[in-house]
């Protein structure tokens, strides 16, 4: 249950981080609502960005007590549904107090007709453009990171005993990320500086900046990757207690937090120096609050289909006004709905064991099995279970059911539950699974079912 | 030298960048043999299709504007030399724009009076409003 716990308190942690990045000012915006830099620094304005401060610290101190609730007797068999729960109350609380400052921002810009063009003009400078790609620092760092995180393949691949606790199959995990933070890198590196000024030197001076500010922030995101994969690996191969394996999330979370940080406060930085030098830099404020709906970017007229973010300053959101981005929007609400519903699916419903003349018919969400007398070899009955993996199924708080592959049995099907010290262990005759291992609610009804197998296989 | 595009405007992406380099070029912004951004960069830039950028360079292209080199990319021509062809294209536009004039009632001493000015302005390398 504390690694339930711990992983909620992360969300959180990361979740309240992002919410307060929205206040710092950037590209004329707070909180995603327009505001010229005269207009940024009003008494009102601060006013609400130390509200939205104080919202964002509650919600996360609310949220941290609530999660300890998971501790309670009574919830705990509920462990899985309460914790998607929680993550969705922490995700509406941060949305809502958002939206509720942004709503406040809107109604003082209103009141005090603070109106800024619509025009949606693109500013480009040749030069700037021209230079591209020379101030940022070199490429290889990131591919060689990409091909370092080949290491625990490679590993695998000599040590082929290790597979048993770490199937080669995950090792291809690493590279995976690996390779999207090299996109991450051309990403960064190719994004349009801003033009602040008329002068080419201001602007070259302002891009070569951004773009090693920009680069820098990559390929250290990219060395805390490969970092953290290295970290994870050697821990699912020599820590014994698994618990352990989240150190190198922590390791992850903190680092990519801290250099966030460091990124916004650069670009902060840059941005104060340059336009801070500028007589008149409120010029190109332009009201862009008709691209976004719903939190999204919304404009058909963009060709791109992954744009920077409004608020914050790494990552992309999808340009929803494009029809290839409306389809990788509803695709990606669609699979986290589908991995939410199979998640409480499986949590919910119970095993239902179904024994008739010639086989037994064990039904679990989508890992079903059956197996007929003469493929069982020997059932016996159990109060310990050797360690193991889950190499495809699911592992709640209180289930644990699918494929897993344990030390002393191999490849098995499971359908336990956790809180039960009590297991019937059929040995079947192939490999594939080699066991089924199950249990019931209780360790009564547990060696019920254990009887009734013995009296089946002996008539 | 600084390309402002109208995203929301009546007149095509294409069009204006192709129309905004002609003025670069005209009025001394952009000079001979310097350097275009390539297309898929100017393309990333502006936030448009790499289609629209390369629609209006090939434009370029076709009226001598600039050169396409397959190593260098886009670069800047050398301003051609006056022929009496150039006059006919010229006149067919500006016949028209005159005429749109005279449809709003602008006053044939008031056009004359702006149109030194415009020249002034392209042939003395000054800014352009």
């Amino acid at each position: 249950m504390q690694i339930y716990i711990i992983i909620l308190l992360l969300i959180y942690v990361v979740m309240a981080a992002s919410s307060l990045s929205y206040i710092q000012y950037r590209d004329y915006q707070i909180l995603g609502v327009t505001l010229s830099r005269q207009h940024a620094v009003h008494p009102e304005v601060k006013k609400i960005v130390n509200t939205f401060k104080k919202a964002c610290y509650l919600v996360l101190l609310f949220s941290t007590v609530c999660s300890f609730l998971l501790l309670i007797p009574f919830i705990r068999p509920y462990a899985d549904f309460t914790m998607f729960f929680m993550m969705a109350l922490n995700l509406f609380a941060n949305w809502f107090v958002i939206n509720l400052c942004q709503k406040s921002l809107m109604n003082i810009k209103e009141q005090n007709k603070w109106i800024y063009p619509k025009k949606s003009i693109a500013t480009v400078d040749l030069n700037v453009s021209r230079a591209k790609g020379k101030s940022a620092i070199s490429p290889v760092w990131v591919w060689l990171f990409f091909i370092l995180s080949f290491i625990p393949m490679v590993f695998l691949l000599i040590n082929s005993d290790m597979r048993i606790f770490y199937p080669l199959i995950f090792s291809f995990i690493g590279p995976f990320c690996q390779v999207s933070l090299v996109f991450l890198y051309y990403q960064m590196v190719n994004q349009p500086s801003r033009i602040l000024d008329d002068k080419t030197v201001t602007n070259l001076l302002f891009a070569q900046q951004h773009e090693r500010i920009n680069s820098i922030t990559a390929t250290l995101s990219s060395l805390s990757m490969l970092l953290f994969w290295i970290l994870f690996s050697f821990s699912m191969l020599y820590m014994e207690n698994s618990i352990m394996v989240i150190a190198p999330v922590v390791f992850l979370i903190t680092a990519v937090l801290i250099i966030e940080h460091w990124h916004q406060k650069k670009m902060r930085k840059l941005e104060e120096n340059i336009t801070g030098s500028l007589s008149d830099g409120e010029e190109d404020v332009q009201e862009r609050e008709s691209t976004w709906k719903c939190g999204c970017y919304y404009n058909p007229d963009d060709h791109r289909i992954f744009v920077p973010k409004r608020a914050g300053s790494m990552g992309w959101t999808i340009n929803i006004g494009r029809p290839v981005g409306k389809a990788l929007y509803l695709g990606t609400i669609v699979l986290v709905l589908v991995v939410i519903i199979f998640a409480v699916y499986g949590g919910i419903k119970d095993y239902e064991i179904e024994i008739d003349d010639q086989e037994i018919i064990v039904d679990a969400a989508m890992y079903d099995i059956s197996f007929k007398k003469e493929d069982i070899d020997s059932i016996s009955l159990t109060e310990q279970l050797p360690n193991g993996i889950r190499t495809n199924g699911y592992g709640g708080a209180n289930k644990s059911f699918g494929h897993f592959m344990l030390d002393e049995y191999g490849n098995c099907m499971l359908y336990i539950y956790s809180n039960v010290n009590q297991y019937i262990v059929v040995q079947l005759k192939g490999n594939d699974p080699g066991y089924v291992i199950l249990n019931c609610k209780t360790e009564g009804e547990t060696e019920e079912l254990y009887k009734i197998f013995n009296s089946w296989i002996s008539e | 030298m600084i390309l402002k595009i109208d995203m929301s405007g009546h007149i095509p992406i294409y069009q204006q960048i192709r129309n905004q380099i002609v003025y670069g070029v005209a009025t001394g912004r952009l000079e001979t043999g310097e350097q275009l951004p390539t297309v898929r960069q100017l393309a990333a830039d502006i936030g448009v299709n790499p289609m629209t950028v390369s629609k209006a360079y090939t434009l370029l292209k076709d009226e001598g504007v600039i050169v396409i080199d397959r190593r260098h990319g886009a670069k800047i021509n050398a301003l051609p030399v006056f022929n009496d062809s150039l006059i006919a294209d010229f006149d067919e536009k500006a016949e028209l724009l005159i005429s749109e004039a005279l449809m709003k009632g602008v006053p044939e001493e008031k056009l004359k009076e702006h149109l030194l000015i415009l020249i002034e302005k392209i042939y003395g390398k000054g800014e352009l409003s």
